[in-house]
């Protein structure tokens, strides 16, 4: 098991400066304007320009910036700096990520704890008019696009702007630790309409694979040994059925980690998505590299994670 | 030119609204310029700037970030609301006045020699610095200030483009550090001369109104200054009404403003409303960033005290325009949009194929693309409403020309110069296939497709390509190697209320950079480039506008670029606030003349 880890730990470096490679060789073949002119502003000299390609490193061969830009990453944590504001990425996107995690977190467990118990509900109620329903509104809100839900969910529940003044609306955000209060019912409408469309999403996958799983010879030979059907369901079916669901699950969370944009734009959640669309707007290249790798090792880190867990969940699964 | 909050930068021409629906449907209050706002609706040229009521705090909702607060690097609209209530360059504008600047710091005019190469200007004592610097502001302050312009930590936007007949400035440039210069002077604390290497003091002394002026403590700012790129921001010392909340050592940097999520205005304890021409009627202001301008707009309609300053979404205008027209702000003077065409070479180099281009399109369908009537007048000339010389050179309605005449374009006249150009049979026939870059988004995207279907129906192929704004200016339209031949979206805003800031940088040849060119058209007139030589020289704003106005009919004999929109900015605020917005400023609301109800 050790061994299994480590290597994997090990793939997922070698990944990680795989994705750091391509994003600076992207970044510099795709046709961007040119960071020192980006930097040095509207209207700026071409001394200006030229002292910044310097300061840049620029002028330098491109398998030079290559190499200082992937030993200032590997082993400094340095991720450059702003183009727009001059401040460091690093400490940016450190700013940006609790309100990142929070919102993911908390979506994530709702979306579990609302998705699961409804897919295991139809798949045990298969072709009734309970299913029928479940499964009828998981695909609406599956077609419901975040930013539009976001949207109606302000004009009808935020305490501002809502026809029902329920919720505290955009920009209410407060930090955990400087409101917590503030920050759970801030994060109340977020969480609901991001974890709308996942729930709708694990609803189905968990009701697929638990059918799937609920016909399998195991299932058929604990049932046969009088074992009670809850304890059939829960401990033999959904243990098994959950293991694929987990696996989508670790890289849905990675890729909230990176950033969940529209949701935090429309309810004004300074994060690490936000910081990314602010980024894209101004061109900020140093920044867009950044969070493309945050958003990056959180995938590795929660596939890693996830691979673990199968070892606990699935007694099937053995790694050696 | 300046950026622009409400779009990206550089680019007025993306406007994001499209208003066709809303129309104007004939106007009651008329602006200087002749541009009408629907009745109900503001303008920044009728708010009372006096009775306000004092206190309160006001909620501003942003949905972009600032770029600079740093009076020596700010250059966007965005910045400009925060800089000019906490700064106090030598000269301002009243909100209501572009043309006309207000002395600030200064206590009086600039006095500019009859020989044109030096302007003197007086500041008014017993201003002083907010903490922690507190003291009293000298013209040394202001010295520095514009000094540290050439430190290449700061690197000031502008600084050559006006000040860089500074004597001195040269071998200042040179230096990493910037300053000292020696052509600016200070016989005595109230008083800084500047001496000038060529007699271009008009527009030196326009330029006093830019905040690189605003005054800047040595003893304070060197040592961030020393900092690539400076950490002044980040530490500011106010001699405004407001400052940014700070710490003890000034610090503002995650105290009074969190990129990217808020800042705050408080009132400057050592401002003293005796020194100042501003009421400063608010206490505080509580800046959010950040939020979708499809919820912020409708936050500020139904809410209280807020005002939104800066994108607005074309259904927050649509919103304010059905139900809350009385706060619905439209502001003329915010810009041109136009197309760029290269007059150095290619088929544009002729200027009859210039003018078959100009009679073609159809520039109420680009203004339907743009935001319609209501943020937009269809554009006939360069020198855009509320900026001298915009009469003289045509007003509205332009200079009577047939290829200016027919707004939704004309077929006939364009083939007419057609085939003044060489092409018998009105259309194009020769090999070139045009090179067209403009930006994506809306509607920048959709104008620039208008464009290429116009060019198709002169004749041309065309190759036409969608790239990123910013990439559409440094890498293709601002570079001239790259002989782009058409730019569909481009546009100008001024850097002050002077027709040199509008017509001199993009349309003078002398100024025709290998990289960052504002000058896209690569327009190089010899004559043009002459007349604008003898106009920098002129003193007095009707004797400018007289000048200019005369060149601005210069560059539409001469086509050199094909106009199509002059912007006017929404604004909305809440039923509770009295908001005096800033014509000068894309009609920005002013903190310091805003009150609450």
């Amino acid at each position: 098991m050790t061994r299994y880890v480590v290597r994997r730990i090990l793939w997922g470096v070698l990944l990680l400066i795989l994705v750091s490679a391509l994003t600076f060789v992207l970044f510099r073949i795709l046709p961007t304007a040119e960071p020192a002119r980006l930097r040095a502003g509207r209207n700026a000299s071409p001394r200006v320009i030229a002292e910044l390609r310097v300061d840049l490193g620029l002028n330098k061969p491109l398998i030079t910036q290559f190499w200082l830009y992937m030993r200032g990453l590997f082993l400094h944590g340095d991720l450059g700096y702003s183009y727009t504001s001059g401040a460091s990425v690093r400490s940016l996107i450190f700013d940006r990520l609790p309100a990142t995690l929070s919102l993911t977190i908390g979506s994530a467990i709702i979306w579990m704890a609302i998705g699961l118990p409804i897919g295991i509900v139809s798949a045990l109620r298969r072709r009734t008019r309970t299913d029928r329903a479940s499964m009828g509104v998981a695909l609406l809100f599956i077609s419901a696009p975040e930013y539009w839900l976001g949207l109606i969910v302000l004009y009808l529940f935020a305490a501002d702007i809502g026809r029902v003044k329920v919720f505290p609306g955009a920009g209410a955000y407060a930090g955990l630790t400087a409101d917590p209060w503030k920050w759970f019912t801030s994060l109340i409408l977020p969480w609901l309409v991001l974890a709308a469309g996942f729930a709708a999403v694990y609803a189905r996958l968990m009701r697929g694979s638990l059918i799937e799983t609920l016909g399998q010879d195991y299932i058929r030979t604990a049932r046969a040994k009088g074992l009670p059907e809850r304890q059939v369901v829960l401990r033999h079916g959904v243990r098994a059925a959950i293991t694929p669901i987990l696996t989508i699950f670790a890289l849905d969370v990675g890729v909230l980690l990176g950033g969940a944009v529209l949701i935090e734009t429309v309810f004004e959640i300074p994060g690490i998505g936000r910081l990314n669309y602010d980024a894209i707007t101004h061109a900020d290249f140093p920044i867009i590299q950044g969070t493309v790798l945050l958003a990056a090792v959180f995938i590795i880190v929660a596939n890693i994670l996830i691979d673990i867990a199968y070892a606990y969940l699935d007694p099937r699964v053995r790694y050696s | 030119m300046r950026s622009i909050k409400r779009y990206t930068p550089l680019a007025l021409a993306a406007l994001a609204l499209g208003l066709a629906a809303c129309g104007s449907s004939g106007g009651s209050i008329s602006g200087s310029s002749g541009i009408k706002a629907p009745p109900g609706v503001q303008t920044p040229l009728t708010e009372s700037q006096t009775g306000g009521v004092r206190g309160g705090t006001l909620t501003v909702l942003n949905h972009q970030d600032f770029e600079h607060l740093d009076p020596g690097q700010a250059y966007s609209s965005v910045d400009y609301e925060a800089v000019y209530a906490t700064q106090r360059p030598l000269y301002s504008h009243a909100p209501n006045a572009f043309s006309a600047p207000t002395p600030d710091l200064a206590s009086g005019p600039p006095q500019i020699s009859a020989d044109r190469k030096t302007v003197t200007v007086h500041i008014r004592s017993g201003v002083h610095f907010s903490p922690p610097v507190n003291r009293e502001v000298t013209s040394a302050d202001v010295a520095y200030a514009i000094e540290r312009g050439l430190n290449q930590n700061v690197a000031n936007p502008y600084f050559s483009s006006y000040f860089g007949s500074l004597e001195g400035a040269q071998e200042a440039e040179k230096k990493a550090n910037g300053g000292p210069i020696s052509g600016i002077t200070t016989p005595n604390k109230d008083t800084i001369v500047f001496h000038l290497t060529e007699p271009k003091a008009p527009i030196l002394a326009a330029a006093l109104v830019l905040p690189l002026t605003a005054p800047v403590p040595e003893e304070f700012a060197k040592k961030y200054d020393a900092h690539s790129p400076t950490e002044y921001g980040n530490y500011l010392v106010a001699t405004g009404p407001y400052m940014f909340k700070s710490n003890s050592a000034g610090k503002v940097l995650g105290v009074g403003y969190e990129p990217g999520k808020s800042a705050t205005l408080v009132r400057n304890p050592n401002w003293s409303t005796a020194t100042d021409f501003r009421p400063a009627y608010l206490n505080q202001i509580n800046i959010q960033i950040g939020g979708d301008t499809n919820v912020i707009g409708r936050q500020v309609l139904e809410g209280s005290h807020m005002v939104e300053n800066d994108e607005i979404a074309q259904s927050t205008v649509q919103l304010a325009y059905e139900k809350f027209r009385s706060q619905l702000e439209i502001s003329p003077g915010a810009g041109t949009g136009y197309i760029a065409v290269n007059n150095h070479q290619g088929p544009f180099a002729n200027v009859n194929v210039r003018k078959a281009l100009w009679a073609a399109l159809d520039r109420v369908a680009m203004n339907k693309a743009h935001g319609g009537e209501l943020v937009t007048n269809v554009m006939t000339h360069f020198i855009y409403p509320e900026i001298p010389g915009f009469e003289q050179a045509g007003g509205l309605a332009g200079p009577q020309v047939d290829y200016n005449d027919y707004p939704t374009g004309n077929a006939q006249v364009a083939a007419k110069y057609m085939r003044l150009a060489g092409y018998p049979s009105g259309k194009y026939t020769g090999a070139t296939t045009l090179q067209i870059v403009g930006a994506t988004g809306s509607p920048t995207s959709e104008e620039a497709e208008i464009v290429n279907q116009t060019l198709k129906n002169l004749g041309f192929k065309t190759k036409f390509s969608l790239v990123d704004k910013s990439v559409m200016y440094s890498k293709f339209c601002g570079t001239p190697s790259e002989e782009i031949d058409v730019c569909p979206n481009v546009g100008w805003v001024a850097d002050f209320g002077d027709p040199q800031a509008v017509l001199d940088v993009p349309f003078n040849g002398e100024h025709i950079p290998p990289s960052n060119n504002p000058n896209w058209g690569q327009v190089d007139d010899p004559t043009i480039n002459q007349h604008m030589a003898a106009a920098e020289l002129v003193v007095g704003t009707q004797a400018r506008a007289a000048a200019w106005a005369a060149i601005d009919r210069e560059l539409v004999a001469q086509a050199v670029a094909v106009p199509y929109a002059w912007d006017k900015q929404p604004n909305v605020e809440s039923h509770d606030v009295a908001g005096v917005g800033d014509v000068w400023n894309l009609g920005a609301w002013d903190y310091s003349f805003t009150s609450l109800k």
